[in-house]
C-alpha cells in the first residue's frame, strides 16, 4: 500500500471544507457523546474497586428490611442479635449502628435541619469495622471514646459555609441537637456524596441520652475471620439467626450480605443506566455512519472523471478502493479526535461540576484504551461507512468514467 | 523491412448496445503499430477514433476480434490486470488533458509511479526530470488550474513518460489548443519520437495535425479505409 494514495485522499477532503467539516462534525457529535459516558463509567469502575478494596472484602452486613431505600426500618436489629450472630464460628468481630433522624441546630435562633445521627461503638476492634465500611477517617479534632456522650463528630460538609447551614460550624463549638446542646469533637473526612458527609455522629450512650434507653440498631457489620469465605458464612449467618429469631424460611424481617454484594448492588444500577446512554449515543455515530456514506457517494459521483482518469494511468480497482476507504476513514479519524477532545473537555467540566455538588465519587476516568478504542471506533465506523461508496468507485469503467464532464 | 510490431489489432468489432438499437463502433478494424513510429489516426466524429483509441489503450476490451500488445493477446483480460498493463505499458495524452486538478503538477507526474509501487525517491526524482524536459522545471507546485492550456498538456506529456511506456497514445491532443501553443506541444511530441524514439499513437480530425506523423490510417465508420502514405 503507498502513503501517497491515503495523502491524495487527505488533499481531496480539504477541496470540499464545508461538506468534509460537516460530516466531521456529526461524527464529532457521536463520538463524543460516547466518550463522555464511557469515561463516568469507567470512572465509576475505578470507585467500585478502589472503595472494595478500602473496606476491605471481608465484612458481612446484617440489615432488617425495609420497603424503600434510605428510610429508616421501622423493625431494628438487637443487642441479642449482635451478641448471638459474634458467638457463630467465622465471626471475628461484629458491631451495630444506630441510624435514627435527629433535629440538628448550630444555635436556637437558626431553622433546624433533619438528618441522620449515627450511634456507634466505642470499643476499639468494632470501631475499626465501622471506620472500614464508611471509608472515613478523622479529618480533624479526636475521635470518640469510651464515656463521651454529649460529644459529637460532624461530617465534612458542616465545616463549609452555605452547604447544610449558612454559618460553618468549627471544632470546640456547641451545636443543638434535639434542642440539647453538644460539644463538636472532631470532622470526619468526606465520603464524597452529600447524604453522608451532613452525618453526625455519636456514641451509643450519647445516642440513648438524647433518644432514649433501649435504641435497637439499624445495621450490624461483621467482619469474618481470615481465611473465611464471607459468601459462605453470609449464609451461615443467615440460616442461624433465622432459627434463633425463630423465623419462618422466606418470612424473616433481615437479610445478610456480604459488603461485596451491596457495593455491587448500587454499582450495577448506574451501570445498567450508564449502558443504556451509550446505547442511545452509539445510535447517533450509526446515524454519523449513514452521513459519511452519504457524502462519499457524493464525493464519487463528483470525481467520476478523476476515476477513470486514474484508471487510465494505471489505477488498479484495490487503489481506487483504497482511496475512497482511506478518505471515508480519514473523515471518521478527524471526527473522532476532535469528539474525544470535545469529549475530554466536557467530561471534566462535568465531573468538576458533579463534586461541587457533593458527588466527588462521579469522577471521570480516561484511561489510554478509553482513547485508542475511541480513535479506533471513529475510524472503523467512517471506512465501514466509504465501503459501499468505494466499491462503487473502484468497479467504474475506465473507459465510460473519461468521457463523463 | 523487419520493424517489430507493438500493438495489433486482429478484426476487432466493438459493439454498443443502445436501448433497442445495435451500434457497431468498430467493425473488423485491423491495425498495426510499428515500434519507434509515429502513427497518426484521422477521421471524422463518430468515425469510431475514440473507440480504436480505447481498444489501443487498453481501457476497454473488443466484443470481438483480438489485440495483441507485444505479441501477448489482451482482448480477454481481466480490469485489474488491463490497469497493470496501461500503467506500465501506455501513456496516455488526452485532448482534454485530464490532469487532478487537486494536485501538483509534480504530483501528478508521479501519480502514475505511485500506482506501479515505485519508490517515493524514484518518484520524485523522475517527475522532476520530466517537468524539466517539457521546460516547466519553474511550475512544479502548481495546481493545473494555475497553468494554461498549452502547460497542461505539456505536463500531461511529462506525466504519460512517467513510467517510461512503449506506446504514447495521444487523443486530439493539440484540440483544445490555439494553433500556436498546439503547434508547441506537436513539437515535444516529434522531439520525444525523433530524440527517444518513442512510438507515438496520435488520433485526431486535423489532417495538418495528422502530417506531422510518419505514418496516417484513416477511419470510417468503424475501419480502416485508406492508407495514407507521404
Amino acid at each position: 500500500m503507498n502513503s501517497d494514495l491515503i495523502i491524495h485522499s487527505v488533499k481531496s477532503l480539504f477541496t470540499r471544507k464545508t461538506r468534509s467539516f460537516l460530516t466531521v462534525l456529526s461524527i464529532l457529535i457521536g463520538i463524543m457523546a460516547i466518550f463522555t459516558l464511557i469515561s463516568f463509567g469507567l470512572g465509576l469502575s475505578k470507585y467500585v474497586t478502589e472503595i472494595s478494596t478500602e473496606m476491605g472484602v471481608d465484612k458481612l452486613v446484617i440489615q432488617p428490611k425495609s420497603f424503600g431505600g434510605i428510610s429508616i426500618p421501622e423493625k431494628q436489629m438487637s443487642q441479642d442479635d449482635v451478641d448471638f450472630i459474634a458467638n457463630v464460628k467465622g465471626v471475628r468481630d461484629v458491631t451495630g449502628l444506630m441510624i435514627q433522624s435527629a433535629k440538628i441546630q448550630p444555635d436556637e435562633d437558626t431553622k433546624p435541619k433533619y438528618l441522620f445521627l449515627m450511634g456507634f461503638t466505642t470499643e476499639k476492634e468494632e470501631k475499626e469495622i465501622f471506620l472500614e465500611l464508611m471509608t472515613v477517617d478523622l479529618y480533624s479534632g479526636r475521635m470518640l471514646k469510651k464515656g463521651d456522650k454529649l460529644k459529637v463528630i460532624l461530617g465534612y460538609n458542616y465545616q463549609l459555609p452555605n452547604k447544610i447551614f449558612e454559618k460553618s460550624i468549627r471544632l470546640g463549638e456547641k451545636i443543638l441537637v434535639n434542642d440539647v446542646q453538644v460539644e463538636v469533637v472532631g470532622f470526619f473526612e468526606s465520603v464524597g456524596n452529600p447524604q453522608d458527609d451532613s452525618n453526625i455522629y455519636m456514641t451509643y450512650e450519647g445516642v440513648e441520652e438524647l433518644l432514649g434507653e433501649e435504641q435497637g440498631y439499624e445495621w450490624i457489620m461483621a467482619r469474618v475471620e481470615p481465611g473465611e469465605d464471607p459468601k459462605a458464612l453470609s449464609e451461615k449467618v443467615f440460616e442461624k439467626l433465622r432459627k434463633f429469631k425463630d423465623q419462618e424460611k422466606g418470612k424473616e424481617d433481615f437479610f445478610v450480605q456480604t459488603f461485596q454484594e451491596q457495593i455491587e448492588m448500587f454499582t450495577n444500577i448506574m451501570r445498567v443506566l450508564n449502558a443504556v446512554l451509550v446505547m442511545i449515543a452509539l445510535v447517533s455515530v450509526f446515524v454519523s455512519g449513514i452521513n459519511i456514506m452519504n457524502t462519499m457517494y457524493t464525493s464519487v459521483l463528483e470525481r467520476t472523471k478523476d476515476i477513470g482518469i486514474m484508471k487510465a494511468i494505471g489505477a488498479k480497482n484495490s487503489d481506487i478502493l483504497i482511496i475512497f476507504v482511506a478518505e471515508a476513514g480519514v473523515l471518521g479519524l478527524i471526527g473522532g479526535i476532535a469528539g474525544i477532545l470535545v469529549g475530554y473537555g466536557i467530561s471534566s467540566l462535568a465531573g468538576f461540576a458533579v463534586a461541587q455538588a457533593g458527588y466527588s465519587f462521579l469522577k471521570p476516568a480516561f484511561p489510554l484504551v478509553l482513547i485508542i478504542g475511541s480513535l479506533l471506533f471513529a475510524t472503523i465506523t467512517g471506512a465501514g461507512a466509504g465501503m459501499a461508496p468505494a466499491i462503487q468507485a473502484s468497479k467504474q469503467e475506465a473507459a465510460e468514467s473519461l468521457r463523463y464532464e | 523491412m523487419s520493424k517489430k510490431i507493438i500493438i495489433e489489432l486482429k478484426n476487432v468489432w466493438k459493439t454498443y448496445q443502445m436501448g433497442e438499437i445495435q451500434v457497431h463502433a468498430l467493425r473488423g478494424l485491423t491495425l498495426k503499430v510499428f515500434k519507434g513510429e509515429f502513427l497518426a489516426i484521422m477521421g471524422p466524429s463518430g468515425s469510431g477514433k475514440s473507440t480504436a483509441m480505447n481498444m489501443i489503450g487498453c481501457l476497454d476490451v473488443p466484443t470481438k476480434g483480438e489485440i495483441f500488445l507485444s505479441g501477448k493477446d489482451i482482448s480477454h483480460m481481466s480490469e485489474s490486470n488491463l490497469a497493470q498493463i496501461r500503467g506500465r505499458k501506455i501513456g496516455f495524452i488526452f485532448q482534454t488533458f485530464n490532469l487532478l486538478n487537486t494536485l501538483t503538477a509534480k504530483e501528478n507526474i508521479k501519480l502514475p509511479m505511485t500506482f506501479q509501487d515505485i519508490q517515493s525517491e524514484d518518484r520524485e526524482k523522475k517527475a522532476e526530470q520530466l517537468l524539466e524536459m517539457v521546460e516547466l522545471g519553474d511550475r512544479m507546485d502548481h495546481k493545473p488550474t494555475e497553468m494554461s492550456g498549452g502547460q497542461q498538456q505539456r505536463v500531461a506529456i511529462a506525466r504519460s513518460l512517467s513510467n517510461s511506456p512503449e506506446v504514447v497514445l495521444a487523443d486530439e491532443p493539440t484540440g483544445n489548443l490555439d494553433s500556436k501553443t498546439g503547434e508547441r506541444v506537436l513539437d515535444f511530441l516529434k522531439r520525444l519520437h525523433k530524440e527517444k524514439g518513442t512510438t507515438i499513437v496520435m488520433v485526431t480530425h486535423d489532417r495538418k495535425v495528422a502530417e506531422q506523423s510518419d505514418r496516417m490510417e484513416y477511419l470510417k465508420d468503424g475501419i480502416i479505409v485508406k492508407n495514407l502514405k507521404r
